[in-house]
């Protein structure tokens, strides 16, 4: 599903995303996890047809985003860290406008949106201007604004951080839902907890490297820390994050 | 250019209803349009009542008024694209749009035409009411005056959101956008005072003339806009931004050493110094003609004063004087080719002709040409070389590319112009030299 090859990404001086390369099949998760700065929301910009790559190729369902990126888009559902919502208009409008843009007919958006608004609990505020949403109601919408097309790929930058855990639980539900259904998911977050519970795959970033990818074990295995440890117990994913990212950092330091 | 008209169209609705919805900025936009043109109307018909009847003066003051009535509403525009683009991206509204399938030019037209259609109803609903407290009883209603007005608003106003999405891809924030758009609502109070002058002097009918530079102007922006308006331009970071002047300097050094030079230069830029060479002729035919239209009273005196102070001047003086002047004049035309979009490249050979024909209308060609040679041998190629490199600059500046690069592009093409002084400024040290001591004597 997504397949991505030495994708490299520079603003200006500053090379964002270097020499990363990972594939994705379809009905699997992949959480980026890395400091602020590492490079995500670039990354994840590039793979959703967002902005070409300085280098590399990005390729979503067989499709390079360099060469048809409008196709891509149409692949993909991306929900920004910011929901970016239009606060003078109310939700059920909004999400009806994506929908159009998307072209899906009025029957379908009318019962895709009306689901969705239940599932996460909006069904009620879906009349109400999204100017008087609250932070974790504003975050639902961008979700269900993101996956309204039902994309093959969804690429969730933080999804989760403003939402209370009962809904967080709802978003990550309904998220493991649609890769059930075939679609891949690629998560940033902040939140070992939830990275550890989700991932099939987890990337490391450090300054625009993707420095490790693979299963927790993997990665477990990557660090090294099997060897230091005397007691027979798995070391949690944020033990495995600071050793790789650590090493990430002294390999940087070191001169060539 | 692929435009699905349905999704722009999608676009405009909700920008459109968006705007409209705001309640307090949809009130005051729609009072004061309605408000101003009633009071201007009244003022008008009270002059033409305590003034004794209508008189060429009340005549010209009901056109001008009409002018400004519909500016008022035409400067919206820009509040209202400024926050159609910068607004949004300052909102993060815009990545989402952009994160679609819809296209930029989709995105670009959509925005474009709704903050078009508030401003023009605007516009055009403040010379409705105008026209309908002023005109009626009054015995005059200047029709054509008032369609070139409703042309030139129509192109006034997609300036204005053409320039606001310029400004948009080179703002990050709001107050900044506010800042920058004064080079829009500068210039176009600059015009609208130019029209109002022509309309007191009774000159009405060159308002044609500005409503045709206006259509060419808005297309040139519209152009720029939709060029500079692309996904990669709008979200991509500015990175390094500490030290600002260190990377200015480093841009500047670049761009001087990429810019070629000697013959590959004027390979590459043949076109423009084509272009430039020919605005000589053409100037000079110009200037012949002119000789028979402008008052000699105006013009024959102060080429007197030319060649008086020239024949005064020793010829050593007489050469560094002309060498500064031509080296003033290459460097000025360089520099505000940025903000003419290159006129000034014509300018400076077309002037020069235009002198040469009009001297020449006063005596004979042969005579005027002897005038300038052998100096203008060297003076006019290289005059046609700068002009050529300065309308070089003027394309770069309305030229956008989706990737940006904008200010990289036209440090290039001023570093080209920088690059050819360096031999350049020897030929017009020879040229002054031949003028002082070789042409007084041909």
């Amino acid at each position: 599903m997504l397949e991505v090859d030495r994708l490299a990404k520079r603003y200006g001086e500053v090379w964002a995303v270097r020499e990363m390369s990972l594939t994705l099949e379809a009905g699997s998760t992949l959480v980026l996890l890395g400091q602020n700065g590492a490079g995500k929301t670039t990354a994840l910009r590039c793979l959703s047809g967002l902005l070409q790559p300085t280098a590399g190729t990005v390729r979503v369902g067989g499709i390079d985003s360099r060469e048809d990126p409008d196709a891509v888009r149409s692949q993909v559902g991306m929900v920004p860290e910011v929901p970016g919502l239009y606060d003078r208009m109310p939700a059920r409008a909004y999400l009806d406008f994506f929908g159009r843009i998307h072209e899906l007919d009025l029957e379908t958006r009318t019962r895709r949106i009306g689901d969705l608004l239940d599932l996460f609990g909006l069904s009620s505020a879906g009349d109400r201007w999204l100017g008087t949403y609250s932070k974790g109601m504003r975050q639902k919408v961008a979700l269900i604004r993101a996956t309204l097309h039902r994309p093959r790929l969804v690429l969730a930058d933080e999804p989760t951080s403003a939402l209370d855990p009962d809904s967080a639980r709802v978003a990550w539900a309904y998220l493991e839902e649609l890769r059930r259904q075939g679609a891949a998911l690629v998560v940033c977050t902040h939140n070992m907890d939830e990275a550890q519970e989700l991932a099939g795959e987890v990337g490391i970033m450090s300054g625009g490297h993707l420095l490790a990818c693979g299963s927790i074990g993997e990665l477990v295995d990557q660090a090294g820390l099997k060897r230091h440890r005397l007691v027979v117990e798995r070391p949690n994913l944020e033990e495995v994050y600071l050793a790789i990212v650590g090493r990430g950092r002294a390999d940087e330091a070191r001169p060539a | 250019m692929r435009l699905d008209r349905r999704k722009a169209l999608l676009v405009a609705e909700r920008d459109f209803r968006d705007a409209a919805g705001d309640l307090r900025l949809a009130l005051a936009m729609a009072g004061l349009a309605a408000v101003i043109p009633i009071v201007a109307g009244l003022g008008i018909r009270a002059l033409a009542y305590f003034g004794g009847g209508l008189s060429p003066l009340v005549e010209r003051l009901s056109v001008v008024g009409a002018f400004f009535v519909v500016f008022l509403p035409a400067s919206y525009s820009l509040v209202l694209a400024l926050e159609s683009f910068v607004g949004e991206r300052e909102r993060s509204t815009l990545e989402v749009l952009l994160s679609t399938p819809l296209r930029e030019a989709e995105i670009y037209a959509g925005k474009v035409a709704s903050v078009l259609s508030i401003s023009l109803l605007l516009c055009f609903g403040a010379l409705f009411v105008y026209c309908a407290v002023t005109y009626p009883g009054l015995g005059y209603f200047p029709l054509g005056i008032l369609v070139s007005l409703g042309i030139s608003t129509i192109c006034q106003v997609a300036a204005m959101v053409a320039g606001a999405v310029i400004v948009s891809a080179n703002a990050r924030t709001m107050r900044a956008a506010n800042v920058m758009a004064s080079f829009i609502i500068l210039p176009m109070s600059v015009v609208l005072q130019l029209e109002a002058a022509l309309i007191l002097v009774g000159r009405g009918e060159l308002l044609w003339a500005f409503a045709a530079a206006m259509a060419v102007g808005a297309a040139i922006l519209l152009r720029m806009g939709l060029g500079g308006f692309s996904r990669e331009a709008l979200l991509s970071r500015e990175s390094g931004t500490s030290h600002r002047l260190r990377r200015m300097g480093r841009a500047l050094a670049d761009a001087y050493r990429r810019a070629p030079a000697g013959p590959a230069l004027l390979r590459a830029r043949r076109w423009p110094i084509l272009s430039s060479l020919l605005a000589f002729p053409v100037g000079a035919g110009l200037g012949y003609l002119a000789a028979g239209v402008l008052p000699q009273q105006f013009v024959k005196p102060a080429l007197n004063s030319l060649l008086a102070t020239s024949a005064a001047s020793d010829p050593a003086s007489l050469a560094a004087g002309i060498f500064l002047h031509n080296l003033l004049a290459i460097l000025l035309a360089g520099l505000l080719a940025t903000v003419t979009v290159g006129l000034t490249g014509y300018l400076l050979t077309a002037l020069p002709g235009a002198l040469l024909g009009y001297a020449a209308a006063f005596s004979s060609w042969g005579l005027a040409l002897t005038g300038i040679l052998p100096n203008g041998l060297i003076e006019i190629p290289v005059a046609a070389i700068a002009g050529g490199l300065a309308i070089h600059i003027g394309a770069s500046v309305i030229h956008m590319e989706p990737e940006g690069g904008w200010l990289r592009r036209m440090l290039d093409a001023e570093a080209e112009l920088a690059k050819a002084l360096l031999w350049m400024i020897p030929l017009l040290a020879l040229a002054a030299l031949l003028e002082a001591f070789v042409t007084p004597r041909v």
